[in-house]
């Protein structure tokens, strides 16, 4: 008897409480699923289901099968996937994903490490998001990937967790550009760039969460992405405000110090030569936070059970890349946590 | 009520939850299910099932709700209200313990109460009414220790760590207290419907949930003076759930079940609390524009 099929009928049975509703899902023919869970209740010597009424309700003896049977066919399908990295080549593949953000001296740096170490095994490398990452794993198409944090980690395991600390961009020509370190509070007024919400949705409300803890609460949040059009909204906000003497203090974003080299000429971020604001290389300055209050936190994740070597290694050699490359460091514990009387749940 | 589901969904996400809901028409039996037969975390909402179970063993002469029960300091499971929060020895009712197990989700009167009735008279009392996927394994206090073993040192501030929740044993629905959504309002509507109890132990249990404190979850999707709202809450690391039925002055009376999980580990967030209320309010519209 094919066990692991006949237990997949028994729990879309269960799932549906309908034989014709679990036919369709296992896309079979009624009968034959009736057939089957009739053999399995043979097989294992337990009714499993309660036929008298109109709808099929689950014994107590099949529910208390159930828990087992589920996990019965995540270990088979588990055991499937490895089978299917092992046959695709002597050595094996990896199917490893990284976020479209990362910086390209990052993503270098990771791939000659682990390529170098690695040198036999064959790594399929994908540009993915966080979100993508996560719906890929929950279909088995990807054994590794790097991706941010917050995000829902439920069946993950997730390797070290490094923050990359943000700094911030802002006009040359601003009071607060002439400091070494911002503190978040001197922002009181500008409008903030972020990227569009629905992006990554918990690290956009926990970025404005720690910017309004630290006396930063945005006048009107715009959403942009691209360092181009990040660099462009801010010039642009700085020169209206110039010429039309308006109220407005102009508008920031933010950024993590690697992304700098990339989005502006040579000459930046050295302090110095943007000192004179506006008519400087670039008219838009890097500067670090004071007290490093905002970070984007990064770590590998991979299917839970499923690390081998291979996935193990990537993870090691992301940690190691973006130390290097990205000054990223071991998230500390955070702030103290206050515990309030209707989290029910105390330590 | 496609629309509804994917409306529901669209709250979720603009909360930044993952979320989990079923409702349905008590007299009718209409139902809206977005996620319904998924396995969930009760975490406290399994203490409105140990409160049915209190009553139902109270109907069969088991035991008197009137009881005294001495509850001294010394070993009391901990929780930031009611009696767990106390300092003094304790003498009162099984009832009034269920008010504060009801009220402010009390976990050290949960665990006097359940070592009264039993683990299993609380998996029999659900059984009983055909809830084969709902099933308590854990008093209160283990699910807290479990907690703050995983959690190691660190204690609630290690909670914020995703490696640190990842592997909370307390929130793997297999081998904790656990439920489904539409279990969860089946449960709900039986009580209503005085299916769970006779009609007198009924409108205890009703009473006692209309009686809970919180306001930032289901509560909060019904501002209206005319709308009654009752339910139990349940909360654990990322997870915030609520089971309550919503009544309206017409007479319509929908049992509304919402599990939730967030990304994001801080203890504080607002707007995921709220959105278990936006939620339920548009499956609640849903069932009363049918």
């Amino acid at each position: 008897m094919d066990l692991v099929r006949h237990v997949e009928c028994f729990v879309a049975v269960a799932e549906e409480s309908h034989f014709g509703r679990a036919a369709a899902r296992l896309g079979m023919a009624q009968p034959p699923l009736s057939q089957r869970i009739q053999r399995l209740e043979k097989e294992l010597g337990v009714r499993l289901f309660d036929r008298s009424s109109r709808q099929v309700a689950v014994t107590e003896a099949g529910a208390l099968l159930l828990a087992d049977a589920r996990d019965m066919l995540a270990r088979a399908e588990a055991l499937r996937a490895t089978a299917r990295r092992i046959r695709h080549g002597e050595t094996g593949l990896l199917r490893a994903a990284l976020p479209p953000d990362l910086a390209g001296e990052t993503v270098a740096a990771l791939l000659a490490d682990f390529g170098h170490r690695h040198p036999g095994l064959v790594l399929e490398v994908h540009e993915l998001t966080t979100a993508q990452q996560l719906a890929r794993f929950a279909a088995h198409e990807l054994d590794v990937g790097v991706i941010h944090h917050p995000c829902d980690v439920t069946g993950l395991e997730v390797g070290e967790i490094l923050r990359s600390e943000l700094g911030v961009l802002l006009p040359g020509g601003a009071e607060a550009a002439a400091r070494d370190e911002v503190p978040l509070s001197l922002l009181d007024g500008y409008d903030l760039i972020l990227f569009p919400r629905s992006c990554a949705p918990a690290s956009y409300d926990d970025l404005l969460t720690m910017c309004a803890r630290n006396g930063y609460t945005p006048a009107a949040v715009r959403h942009g992405q691209g360092a181009g059009f990040v660099r462009g909204l801010i010039l642009s906000a700085w020169a209206a405000r110039a010429t039309e003497g308006s109220g407005g203090a102009g508008a920031v974003a933010f950024a993590p110090r690697d992304a700098v080299a990339a989005a502006a000429p040579p000459a930046e971020p050295g302090p110095a030569p943007d000192r004179s604001g506006a008519s400087g290389a670039s008219g838009v300055v890097w500067r670090p936070l004071a007290g490093a209050p905002l970070a984007l936190r990064h770590s590998a994740a991979w299917p839970r059970g499923r690390a081998d070597a291979a996935v193990r290694a990537f993870g090691e050699a992301a940690a190691r890349a973006l130390r290097a490359t990205a000054g990223a460091t071991a998230d500390e514990p955070g702030r103290r946590t206050h515990l309030r009387p209707a989290s029910e749940f105390w330590l | 009520m496609t629309d509804a589901r994917g409306r529901i969904q669209a709250a979720f996400a603009d909360a930044a939850v993952t979320g989990w809901l079923h409702a349905r028409d008590i007299d009718s039996g209409a139902q809206v299910d977005a996620g319904g037969d998924q396995e969930v975390c009760t975490g406290s909402v399994h203490k409105l099932c140990l409160l049915v179970a209190l009553h139902h063993a109270a109907a069969e002469g088991r035991l008197d709700l009137a009881e005294q029960t001495e509850c001294p300091p010394a070993g009391r499971t901990p929780g930031p209200t009611g009696l767990a929060a106390m300092l003094d020895p304790v003498r009162m009712s099984l009832r009034d313990m269920a008010y504060l197990m009801a009220a402010v989700s009390d976990n050290a009167a949960a665990d006097a109460l359940l070592e009264r009735v039993g683990l299993d008279a609380v998996n029999h009392a659900t059984a009983r009414l055909g809830l084969t996927r709902t099933r308590a394994v854990h008093t209160f206090g283990e699910i807290l220790t479990s907690i703050r073993e995983d959690a190691g040192p660190g204690g609630a501030q290690a909670l914020a760590d995703p490696h640190v929740v990842s592997r909370l044993r307390a929130l793997d629905p297999a081998g904790t207290n656990r439920s489904t959504p539409r279990e969860m309002t089946g449960l709900l509507g039986a009580v209503w419907r005085d299916e769970a109890c006779t009609p007198e132990h009924g409108a205890a249990i009703r009473r006692l949930l209309a009686l809970q404190v919180w306001p930032h979850r289901l509560a909060s999707g019904f501002p209206f003076d005319d709308v009654r709202v009752a339910g139990k809450t349940g909360t654990l690391p990322t997870l915030r759930n609520e089971v309550g039925v919503v009544e309206y002055p017409d007479g319509g009376r929908y049992a509304v079940a919402v599990f939730t999980r967030t990304p994001n580990t801080a203890a504080t967030l607002p707007a995921a609390d709220a959105a278990v209320g936006t939620a339920a309010r548009i499956a609640v519209d849903a069932l009363r524009s049918l």
